[in-house]
């Protein structure tokens, strides 16, 4: 049975096999592997082991190590192997290396002198099973000791050896991409190499380099179109079709890359156009491929400029693809759907039914994709349904990570869209209560500035409400069970902050949730820490208010326990809170204004109010202070570095460039004496991370600034609509809300608690009353086809053509002469028949050429494709990919710098080529049929005849 | 680029995993864990798509197939398109019942060694290399023929094999290079057959073919 591969393994490993396969628990695998081991550690290291069995023990090896027990102890074998002169134990060799060791293991270093000597090797099997190992197994450091043989591998006679040196460049250039990067022009020449198969291999590296940097390779464009259209139109050799489609993966590589050529470029996009609707036109749907590469050209006219026919073939196509039953196309047809409403989003309205369909499919990975699709259409006036679906879905899976993705999206869309307050509020508790853990803290921080701040606007009612509700909710939401930490921390601090602001609520009540959270959390620093502070804020406000203040017994009993905590931060918060019942009213507001987290406060960096204080000291005979620099220079380096891992933005290497002086800020002195009363209590770690207001200013080190987020743009966003919608949508139902640059009077109604509630229990009712997908729809999409498109579909296509003709001409005018023979740039592709021509533009660059030729290409009549007569019917293409092994022959090549490429692969042929009696001629007559077509198969036996004779 | 391949079988035991870059043996066998515990999730009738993000970074997906009782699974980041992966997993195969006959996951557990071979003819550093199953399954031949040949049959015999070879992988054969050929079958005119039979039996069974066609038709 397995045998017949013909690989001849022996009974042993049969019998392996079979015990493990019928083992019945994990333990009894285990052990049969062990044994396993064992026999094979003792036979490797056997120096008498015959090395047909030593290549089985080898694979043996394998096998355990994919089964996942270790086998580094034959790592060496597999090493040695790969010395082996017979090509079947150097290509095992080869693989146990490649599946074993990484490119920086020491071992490698032992097999690169054999990857040197076997890339020269005489048999191509030999040379392609060494760069199969080169892809794997060299890395930055080895790269050079076999970059020269690998380039010279480029001329090799066999297709397969020059397709996989292609492949191993281009390894080199992702592993190390300065290493080669004097080579690309390489991969460029590769382009016109005479098999399609090294052409599409070309294309890989190519694809690459241009995601990179596209504008190096603007002017490839042309060339690319050029070979798509050839591709398109069965060119290429019938070996390459595929489920009768023209080589449909290289289609899908050149779509790919004129997707990238095309993207924000008008003019490259219009030399585009044609080809990708024929391809469109063109693709069996029916077939699997097909598909593929329509969704292809879909992508590739999303990112193309737009083209409103384009535009509607694509979304004919999705349209399909959203219709089909297979799960794939759906998949592909929502993903193109995201790509398109970019550039169209009314094309998504088509299909509303569609899209709900997919988001209600059992299946969860056309889910998500649905959702992505509903996260980039999302605007003001969607944004509730969104979310809320998103929320739901949120709370239904298990999945960390997309749990974190989601719950970040979520509070991406609520912060740029959300229509009102409460709404924010509502769903940013929804968000925290089942994923606060997961999202960025720095989220947590967001919606404390926003409460304290408000719209930041002059309408202090609107911050008021806001706070009241913020405050009306979290109390609700604290009984819960099992609230994240992060969520907590939230809460206590908008309790302190704004518990008994509106005078709703007494203080006593809310320092008895605070104790009540503190007490509740006992393992949690930060959230105790939180609370704590909430309560030194209120007992402080009612003290700065005059009010008469009695300690509750709870807070007692809490204040004392931290008194003896370990967390030192827990135990100054304590006693700052303490020594506050201690201070009369006046004080007492000095330290905690009232509403005051947005103030700033103006920090004397200089100290400067200590200096009478410093002065008195120095005359008493103190030490005067030294410069913390100035310390360290005699301090251990260990000193140095835990100091450094404090404060890295004033003793680290700084790679940004110098900021401008400030002139407020001499010096970067720690803002002593605001720390300890801080109205956010964090932990020390981080207090950088807060963009809290009161402390931005004093601890705006280097990186304070980029750390507080996107906040002020979002602040803007979502107070005032920064963009201008033609007309607030008032389309449909009621769910769909304006952004309101002012309160309204319904939503200022609703800072009673009751109004409120009720205004979002009914809203959230309808939310779920509309189960069928029509209602749905229309809150979904409704909207969207109010939004502006921001890029409308231009309608300029005449200029497509101007311009196509232009360009040809002036190509035609910088190459006349050289496009007798169409397509020969590369100097190795020259032919024998014109030595003269290739002579005479040694200094022009091949590429430009190239192109030249290509478009001329399109233009010359059959007839100027020289001496070969009847081969007309394929001319531009075949003589592009006619062969070139000819080139062998002829001494003549014009380019200096591929001497060292042509030259080696020369020489060890010619004298062979002397020997037959008439070989010259035969080769003569060899060349003639090669002109004529790649594939000299039964499709032209007229030629043949003629050629012949 | 293409991130990996992994072939298991419904219960989740590996039959081939191949990681374009390396990944320790650990890792390798937790992946497989998560990759079988996302797939053994998956209904019946669903897409072969896996958002595979959180396993292998962003962007990243797996397309799965089943075949029989094995699973086919390929990752790949955003450079390739999950379509087209669908075929190239057709492709591969296609080539593993070329060269099996009827593959069953018995053959790949006994030859994962010529599996790897065939394999590293599609995908090379994590490039499609090669779509076509023929141009693949021949390729692999003349890695596997020359150890067959060369393991003392007789010359006989050899010719023999070659010559089915020839007749298997006529399309690839004229593919070939020919000047190469021709070049051969001179030599292997003036020498005898012998000397050169070793070094590509198929290639020079066919020059020598080829040559006398080109000349005498």
């Amino acid at each position: 049975m397995g045998s017949q591969g013909g690989f001849g393994q022996s009974k042993e490993f049969l019998d392996l096999i079979k015990s493990i396969g019928e083992s019945r628990s994990k333990a009894e695998e285990d052990r049969i592997v062990l044994r396993e081991v064992e026999t094979l550690k003792v036979r490797l290291n056997d120096p008498n082991t015959p090395k047909y069995k030593l290549k089985e023990y080898i694979i043996r090896l394998l096998y355990v190590e994919m089964l996942g027990h270790d086998a580094s102890f034959g790592y060496i074998h597999a090493v040695k192997m790969t010395h082996d002169e017979n090509l079947l134990l150097k290509r095992t060799g080869y693989l146990a290396v490649t599946l074993f060791l990484n490119e920086d293991h020491d071992l490698i270093i032992l097999i690169v002198n054999t990857i040197q000597k076997d890339l020269k090797s005489d048999n191509f099997l030999v040379v392609c099973a060494a760069l199969n190992a080169v892809c794997r197994l060299i890395n930055e450091e080895t790269i050079p000791a076999v970059l020269p043989q690998v380039v010279d591998l480029l001329g090799h006679q066999k297709e397969a050896v020059r397709k996989k040196a292609v492949m191993a460049l281009h390894r080199f250039s992702q592993k190390a991409p300065g290493s080669v990067s004097h080579l690309v022009s390489n991969f460029r020449k590769k382009l016109c190499d005479n098999d399609p198969g090294v052409m599409g291999a070309a294309l890989c590296p190519l694809f690459d380099l241009i995601n990179a940097d596209v504008d190096k390779y603007k002017d490839l464009a042309v060339s690319f179109v050029n070979i798509l259209k050839q591709v398109a139109e069965r060119r290429l050799p019938k070996s390459y079709d595929y489920h009768q489609m023209p080589a449909p993966f290289i289609q899908i590589k050149l779509l790919k890359i004129l997707s990238l050529l095309g993207t924000g470029d008008k003019k490259a996009s219009e030399q585009m156009y044609t080809i990708v609707g024929d391809i469109m036109r063109k693709c069996d749907s029916t077939s699997n491929i097909g598909n593929a590469i329509l969704y292809e050209s879909i992508c590739c006219v999303s990112s193309l400029h737009p083209n409103p026919k384009l535009l509607e073939a694509a979304a004919d196509a999705i349209a399909k693809f959203l219709k089909s039953d297979s799960h794939n196309l759906k998949y592909l047809g929502i993903d193109a759907l995201t790509r398109l409403i970019k550039i169209n989003p009314e094309i998504a309205e088509q299909h509303q039914l569609a899209v709900i369909d997919c988001l209600e499919d059992p299946d969860d990975t056309l889910k998500r994709k649905t959702f992505d699709l509903l996260y980039k259409m999302t605007s003001s006036s969607n944004v509730e349904v969104i979310v809320d679906r998103m929320i739901e879905y949120m709370i239904s899976i298990n999945d960390s990570h997309y749990k974190t993705e989601i719950a970040s999206r979520c509070v991406e869309l609520a912060e740029q869209f959300a229509p009102n307050n409460q709404w924010f509020i509502q769903t940013m508790n929804k968000v925290f209560e089942h994923a606060a853990d997961l999202v960025n803290a720095k989220v947590a921080h967001n919606l404390m500035k926003l409460i304290a701040e408000g719209f930041g606007e002059d309408d202090d009612t609107a911050d008021s409400q806001l706070r009241s509700s913020a405050v009306e909710s979290y109390l609700r939401i604290m009984g819960e069970p099992k609230l994240p930490s992060a969520f907590l921390q939230v809460i206590c601090w908008v309790l302190g902050e704004y518990g008994i602001a509106d005078g709703k609520y007494s203080a006593s009540y809310i320092i008895g949730k605070l104790c009540d959270v503190a007490e509740a959390h006992p393992d949690d620093d930060t959230v105790k820490a939180y609370a704590v502070t909430g309560i030194m804020k209120i007992y402080s406000f009612e003290i700065a208010s005059g009010n008469p203040v009695d300690l509750l017994p709870e807070c007692q009993s809490l204040i004392e326990e931290m008194l003896a905590s370990h967390s030192t931060d827990l135990q100054q918060r304590a006693y700052e809170l303490q020594s506050i019942f201690t201070l009369d009213a006046r004080a007492v507001k000095k330290i905690m204004p009232m509403d005051s987290t947005c103030d700033d406060i103006e920090i004397d960096k200089n100290l400067s109010f200590l200096d009478g204080y410093v002065q008195q000291a120095i005359e008493n005979g103190a030490q005067p202070y030294i410069p913390e620099s100035e310390r360290l220079g005699i301090s251990s380096i260990s000193d140095f570095r835990s100091h450094d891992v404090h404060e890295p933005s004033t003793h680290a290497l700084r790679f940004e460039a110098y900021e401008l002086p400030k002139p407020s800020l001499p010096h970067n002195i720690p803002p002593v004496l605001a720390s300890s009363t801080e109205l956010v209590p964090v932990e020390p770690s981080y207090v950088i991370d807060i963009p809290h207001p009161t402390s931005a200013p004093s601890a705006s080190d280097t990186g304070s600034s980029e750390l507080k987020l996107r906040l002020d743009g979002v602040q803007k966003k979502w107070g005032r609509p920064t963009y201008s919608s033609p007309a607030p949508s008032s389309s449909s139902t009621d769910l769909v809300k304006v952004q309101n640059e002012a309160p309204r009077p319904d939503s200022a109604s609703s800072s009673k608690p009751k109004t409120r509630d009720s205004s979002y229990d009914s809203r959230k009712q309808q939310t779920e009353i509309p189960p069928e997908k029509q209602r749905l729809a229309a809150s979904l999409f409704g909207g969207s086809s109010k939004s502006e498109g921001r890029q409308p579909p231009s309608q300029k296509n005449s200029k497509t053509q101007n311009h196509t003709s232009d360009k040809s001409r002036s190509s035609k005018a910088s190459a006349p002469d050289t496009a007798v023979k169409p397509s020969q740039p590369p100097p190795d592709l020259l032919d024998l028949g014109e030595p003269s021509i290739a002579s005479s533009v040694p200094s022009v660059d091949p590429f430009k050429q190239f192109e030249g030729l290509f478009d001329f290409t399109q233009e010359t009549t059959p007839a100027s494709t020289g001496g070969v007569d009847g081969a007309s019917k394929d001319s531009d293409f075949t003589s592009l990919f006619a062969d070139m092994s000819l080139s062998a022959q002829s001494n003549i090549d014009p380019n200096p710098e591929s001497n060292g490429l042509g030259g080696s692969k020369v020489e060890p042929t010619s004298p062979q080529l002397n020997k037959g009696p008439n070989l010259k001629e035969a080769l003569e007559k060899d060349a003639l049929v090669r002109q004529v077509g790649v594939t000299p198969s039964g499709q032209n036996p007229n030629l043949f005849k003629d050629l012949l004779g | 680029m293409i991130r990996g391949v992994i072939i298991m079988n419904d219960q989740g035991k590996p039959r081939l995993i191949k990681f374009y870059e390396f990944q320790p043996p650990e890792k390798q066998q937790e992946l497989v864990r998560s990759i079988y515990r996302v797939l053994c999730s998956r209904a019946e009738n669903v897409s072969n798509f896996i958002k595979a993000d959180s396993l292998f970074g962003p962007d990243v997906r797996l397309v799965y197939k089943t075949f029989a009782t094995l699973y086919f699974v390929f990752i790949f980041d955003k450079s390739e398109n999950e379509l087209a992966v669908i075929d190239l997993m057709q492709v591969f195969v296609e080539t593993l019942n070329k060269c099996f006959r009827e593959v069953c996951e018995l053959d790949i557990v006994f030859n994962f060694y010529k599996v790897h071979t065939i394999l590293d003819e599609i995908i090379m550093g994590g490039q499609v290399l090669e779509t076509s199953s023929e141009e693949v399954a021949s390729a692999v031949d003349a890695i596997s023929r020359p150890l067959s040949l060369s393991l003392s049959l007789p010359l006989s015999l050899r010719v023999c094999v070659c010559a089915r070879a020839l007749v298997s992988s006529c399309e690839w054969v004229l593919r070939c290079n020919r000047h190469l050929l021709l070049q051969l079958s001179l030599r292997v005119l003036e020498h005898g057959a012998q000397k050169y039979l070793w070094l590509n039996s198929t290639e020079c069974f066919f020059s020598s073919l080829y040559f006398l066609l080109f000349r005498f038709v």
